[in-house]
């Protein structure tokens, strides 16, 4: 077979096989194992990552914000790696699952957690009709991995909702840090916006591409497309 | 002998994968009658493997190629029939997909649909067919031996009646006694020839002599893909003799291949001592203490060192025994990755200044000992063989103008000259395990530990292996090997032989608490219950009130009555989990007290919402069974079978992701990569290249099996049955309606 070289690159990204929802059993099971391997790396990461947050914890918390990246890898390499719809939301909802099972701080929560991340990288990749996967829609991925999740930890339902019958139970209620004045929040959420493009985003396209150039990506679009750029 | 099934046409098979100049196989044309037996063979490379997955009708699943030709099984397509083609991989393992030997057989049936009042009938037949008829239905698929391993996956194959058998090298993994097991198991098969019954079968192998009697046929890939001879057996093997020895190939008769002959001052005399014992160890034993996804553990004694061990210079020392006796676990130990009992049994450097190896740090341990585990891919720590090579040179702080010349030299006299440039993890297996004794050698270290470091190898890598050692005996280094290589273990001083220490007889099954009897789904919504509950109370009283309820119910449902011994460890494991709640109950607290202008009731309010929301998991999810978690979700939630069954086959391998990722951590200490956490920079090197090394593996995993299921229907199956019901019972309604009363409580209280 005679690979065209003279072409210039493509802006698009080799997309999976058609059709797009007709996922392969190498496709489920690659990231039911992604999913999994992440999650028994987030316990890993987890050693080193006590240090750092518990320090910033006493300090300014918002800035622990920076840190949050990491979790957020699974959605983002799920949905780099297979190029399908789901597949973002699947790897990080498994990983959430795997890490959850064992006992983590925040308990079932995570498993919330989970969707509300994946969720945010699947719409990036869905806004870009599942066609783009280059850096820019990792970063996308990343960045909108984390409002959901933010929202999630931070909201605060007012008090003046006691009055309507429905409303009334959640006065009052909230996440985490519902307490926190809103320019904290704000800037929490700032800081895991950078974080998710950062950590989640660009890392997770870095790791994608390392993971082609250790060849165990044959089956997928980053394996071919890392074939096509040597090809001679 | 003529069966009527089972024919096989291969018509100018050929098969590029992308990224390769070359096809793997060219212009293949083969035919095999029913019932036909037939050995496969070719040099490492030749595209066996590839021939094997061209007959499944698998080739493409998992790796992109331009593909011409054409294969037919009885005149369709091989992949037409679910499971009409059983496939045995070389990896024991690499196609478990459950969690209990029933439900492994069970798969394919699953997948075709058969009704499950019919499945364990069959799947009792396929278990009798391979010798494993004696096994419970619910023995976990990972306390078999790597030989009952094979014999199940070939179980898996036949409970969908097979017309066609493919085992790529099912035994190059295995001791000879688990060896010999899978061929007599094969024999049992092949051996029934009643004219329905026939089955084709095609097995690849690279040690020839015990299938001579199983197979009437030979037939010979070259390294180029073509077929080269075709014929009866001993006609092929009188005829190619020198060819097959040639080819690497373990030719019944033919002497052991001549250990290559290295230069023994390619590595590096000038840091051996060879006056001085390196090595020693008292008696000693390793308890090994498995932690299980539930959080519980256990302890039991992994393997036992009977005799004082002393690798002098010069001289190899052989652990020999069955497989589990903990020859690997007693390596483990002696390189200081496992604790010993009692501690400091094992001493490593010259006496006096010898210290304990686990006391040292990465690079002090470098110095003083090297290691090479079983499967030498996972352990690569470089981007290119040459810097794979210099690794522990460099760590150690040694100039490169030295050791670069020295380190080409040895991959020289390996025949890895022209691999320099490329990446470790793309080499062969034969490549990759020169490669990984070469590295563990260059830096010379006065203690070689290595398991296996022959087995599976053909006959070109096995005499470079067995050459590259002999050369750093004359250097003076001492090795330990772990082997059932008998010409490796006639080529040592000493041998210990390892027996597998007895185990306590498992204890009767203890009283489970009442949330044990309930089901998974049960159990996680009971768990999920805690998020309303705690998100719901605005206050700390309130809060405070939720508690109390979730505190009571938690006592109730870890109550364990009935008869029997009461079951160890529950407040330790409900403990364990809330241990990190706590600790994110004082953070959050804390921050906001900080930030919102030091209110203690807000700084209290968040505190306990954080308790509310993690008791309940902390108490419920420990007893969520995954392999039923998967039955569940299946069946009573009707989320989609194939993304549940992948997710449950996930999930019971994830003790073996921990496993790698620890695997690796212990290669890069003994390769002098060591973690600092004064030094940032080695924490991140060490943390990416865990991350890394555990996804590469994970992914490899995912792609092996996705072929082993594939091979069971797996790919076809949108209208499964289910090997296991998934009841719902009042006790479950009752456990739910009670994890609801503290979100009631929240509610109303305040």
């Amino acid at each position: 077979m005679a690979t065209s070289t003279t072409e210039a690159p493509t802006r698009h990204s080799i997309t999976a096989t058609r059709p797009l929802l007709g996922w392969r059993t190498v496709d489920i099971l690659t990231i039911a194992f992604l999913g999994a391997a992440f999650g028994v790396a987030f316990w890993g990461w987890g050693i080193f990552y006590n240090g750092p947050i518990t320090a910033l914890k006493i300090g300014y918390a918002p800035l622990m914000g920076l840190f949050t990246g990491p979790w957020l890898l699974a959605g983002v390499v799920g949905g780099l790696v297979v190029r399908r719809p789901g597949a973002a939301l699947f790897c990080e909802v498994v990983a959430a699952l795997v890490s959850m099972l064992p006992g983590t701080e925040w308990g079932a929560t995570v498993l919330v957690s989970g969707i509300a991340q994946g969720l945010g990288a699947e719409i990036a990749f869905a806004l870009l009709g599942y066609r783009f996967f280059g850096v820019g829609a990792a970063a996308l991925a990343g960045v909108l991995s984390t409002p959901l999740e933010w929202l999630f930890e931070t909201v605060k339902f007012p008090a003046s909702w006691s009055g309507p019958p429905v409303l009334g139970i959640l006065a009052d209620g909230g996440g985490w840090y519902a307490e926190w004045g809103i320019g904290d929040k704000l800037a929490y959420l700032a800081t895991m916006a950078v974080s998710g493009v950062v950590l989640a985003g660009i890392l997770g396209w870095l790791l994608t591409r390392a993971l082609a150039r250790a060849g165990a990506l044959s089956a997928f679009p980053p394996g071919q497309e890392l074939r096509e750029s040597h090809a001679v | 002998m003529v069966g009527t099934r089972g024919r096989v046409e291969v018509s100018g098979l050929t098969w590029r994968p992308f990224g390769r100049r070359e096809p793997v196989l060219r212009g293949v044309d083969l035919t095999l009658e029913p019932g036909e037996r037939v050995l496969l063979v070719g040099p490492s490379g030749s595209g066996k493997s590839t021939l094997l997955r061209a007959l499944t009708g698998l080739l493409g699943s998992v790796e992109a190629g331009e593909l011409g030709g054409a294969v037919t099984l009885d005149g369709a397509a091989p992949g037409s029939r679910p499971g009409a083609v059983g496939l045995v991989l070389q990896e024991p393992g690499a196609g478990v997909v459950a969690a209990t030997v029933g439900r492994d057989v069970a798969f394919g049936l699953e997948n075709t649909g058969v009704e499950r009042s019919a499945m364990p009938g069959r799947v009792a037949a396929a278990l009798r067919a391979v010798e494993l008829g004696d096994l419970p239905l619910d023995t976990p698929t990972s306390a078999l031996s790597g030989g009952q391993t094979q014999r199940l996956a070939l179980a898996g194959t036949l409970a969908l009646d097979p017309a066609l058998i493919l085992l790529d090298e099912p035994t190059a993994m295995l001791d000879p006694g688990c060896a010999a097991e899978v061929r007599e198991a094969v024999a049992a098969l092949t051996a029934d020839k009643g004219p329905d019954a026939a089955r084709t079968l095609v097995v690849v192998e690279h040690v020839l002599g015990p299938w001579l009697e199983l197979v009437d046929r030979l037939v010979v890939l070259s390294s180029d893909g073509e077929v080269v001879a075709d014929g009866p057996v001993h006609d092929v093997l009188a005829e190619r003799r020198e060819e097959l020895l040639a080819m690497g190939l373990w030719v019944p008769g033919a002497p052991a291949p001549e250990p290559l002959a290295v230069d023994a001052t390619l590595l590096d005399p000038a840091h051996l001592d060879p006056t001085r014992s390196t090595m020693a160890a008292a008696p000693f034993s390793v308890e090994r203490t498995t932690r299980r996804l539930d959080g519980t553990t256990r302890t039991e004694r992994a393997a036992a060192l009977d005799d004082a061990l002393d690798a002098r210079p010069g001289t190899l020392t052989a652990l020999v025994g069955p497989s589990g006796a903990g020859k690997s676990t007693l390596l483990s130990a002696l390189a200081g990755f496992l604790t010993s009992t009692p501690a400091d049994a094992v001493r490593v450097g010259a006496d006096p200044g010898s210290a304990d190896p686990a006391s040292l740090d990465a690079r002090t341990l470098a110095g003083a000992v090297a290691w090479v585990p079983q499967w030498a891919s996972s352990t690569m720590v470089a981007r290119t063989v040459l810097d794979e090579v210099l690794v522990t040179a460099r760590a150690l702080g040694r100039d490169d103008t030295a050791e670069v010349p020295r380190a080409r030299a040895l991959l020289g006299a390996l025949g890895l000259s022209h691999l320099e440039r490329a990446d470790p993890r793309e080499l062969s297996g034969g490549e990759q395990r020169r490669l990984a004794v070469a590295a563990a050698l260059h830096h010379g270290p006065p203690v070689l530990l290595a398991d296996e470091p022959t087995v599976g190898q053909d006959r070109h890598t096995w005499a470079a292996v067995v050459g590259l050692v002999a050369a750093y005996r004359r250097a003076g280094g001492a090795v330990v090997a772990a082997t059932h290589d008998a010409a490796v273990v006639a080529r040592a001083e000493v041998v210990h032989q390892v027996t597998a220490p007895t185990r306590p007889a498992a204890l009767p099954p203890a009283r489970s608490p009442l949330v044990a009897r309930c089901g998974p789904l049960a159990l996680l919504t009971g768990a999920l219950l805690g998020i309303p509950a705690g998100v719901l109370s605005p206050h700390w009283s309130t809060s405070l009130a939720v508690l109390t309820v979730q505190v009571v119910l938690a006592v109730v449902g870890l109550s364990a009555p009935g008869a029997g011994a009461p079951p160890a460890g529950r407040l330790r494991t409900v403990a364990l989990r809330t241990a990190p709640g706590l600790l994110a109950a004082l953070s959050v607290g804390w921050s906001t007290w900080w930030l919102a202008g030091h209110d203690v009731d807000a700084a209290l309010t968040v505190s306990l919402r954080v308790l509310v929301i993690v008791v309940p998991s902390a108490v419920l999810v420990p007893w969520v069974d995954p392999d039923r978690l998967g039955d569940h979700l299946a069946q009573r939630l009707g989320l989609p079978d194939r993304p549940v069954v992948a997710v449950a086959a996930a999930l019971q391998r994830v003790h073996t992701f921990g496993a790698v990722w620890s695997e690796i951590g212990r290669a890069r200490r003994v390769r002098g990569l060591g973690v600092s956490a004064r030094h940032p920079a080695t924490v991140l090197a060490h943390v990416s290249a865990l991350t890394m090394g555990l996804l590469v593996r994970t992914l490899r995993a995912a792609a092996e099996l996705a072929v082993a299921m594939d091979a069971r229907g797996f790919a076809t199956a949108q209208r499964r049955s289910w090997w296991a019901p998934a009841p719902w019972r009042a006790r479950d309604t009752l456990l739910v309606a009670l994890a609801a009363l503290p979100l009631v409580a929240a509610v109303t209280v305040r």
